[in-house]
């Protein structure tokens, strides 16, 4: 089967692409795609903590991410320079998530058959 | 020969996704490639418009889907569940809502995530515009 990695470059909230990312990602699960999810650029905003998206009328799909380990997508990782752009302390990611250099995450992007950006 | 299955995401108009989508189908197409289907995604299942009319001096890109499917026999899906939240309605949808009217096209099918994941199982690559 093939290996997929989902990624996540767009803030949450201000358009559906994070929302349409995370359907993606757990239906290809779901379809015993190996798949895992990279968070960098804006889209390491979803591992921000106590998030109320329903105070500006969204859906709270950022507490899907809780459930992931019941679609057996157990990678999370997220872009270190991104985590710094925005300064997010790793310590206080609310997932397990694993923080990737550069060069790490190039050689996870070649060892996977798909990357699909959002 | 390889085989390909496409994702269009960008819109019908003001997006150049959907443009380059159709070139490289058609280049692919040309070289004896097989598109095993394009699946419309996100702000693309606009492309699916049955009623976008742009100026008669603009290129039509509705029409070059259309042209598409029927000259090449591609399978154009739309995805249901993105295509109805943008009020895009297939006329079989329409009627089971008890809608008025409809605007997808009847060459593209309605589909769900599933049809992309198992489309990408089966294709040699995936490459999404």
């Amino acid at each position: 089967m093939k290996k997929l990695c989902v990624v996540f470059s767009t803030s949450p909230h201000s358009n559906a692409a994070g929302r349409e990312a995370l359907d993606f990602a757990m239906l290809a699960a779901s379809y015993d795609l190996e798949t895992s999810l990279l968070f960098t650029d804006e889209g390491v905003l979803h591992l921000i903590s106590n998030q109320e998206p329903e105070s500006i009328g969204c859906r709270d799909y950022i507490a899907t991410f809780g459930a992931l380990e019941f679609y057996d997508i157990e990678n999370l990782y997220v872009c270190e320079e991104s985590l710094k752009e925005f300064a997010i302390a790793p310590s206080a990611l609310p997932l397990d998530v694993q923080v990737l250099t550069n060069s790490d995450i190039r050689e996870h992007f070649g060892s996977v058959d798909e990357v699909v950006v959002y | 020969m390889s085989t390909f299955i496409l994702q269009v995401s960008g819109k019908a108009y003001g997006s150049a996704a959907p443009v380059h989508a159709l070139r490289f189908a058609k280049a692919a197409i040309d070289e004896g490639h097989h598109i095993l289907q394009v699946f419309f995604y996100q702000d693309g299942v606009f492309n699916a418009s049955s009623l976008g009319s742009p100026a008669s001096d603009e290129f039509n890109v509705y029409q070059a889907w259309q042209k598409l499917a029927k000259l090449h026999n591609v399978e154009l899906v739309n995805c249901v569940s993105a295509a109805l939240r943008r009020g895009m309605v297939a006329k079989e949808e329409a009627e089971t809502q008890g809608l008025s009217h409809w605007n997808v096209d009847e060459h593209f099918t309605n589909g769900g995530l599933g049809e992309l994941v198992s489309g990408i199982a089966k294709a040699d690559r995936l490459i999404c515009f």
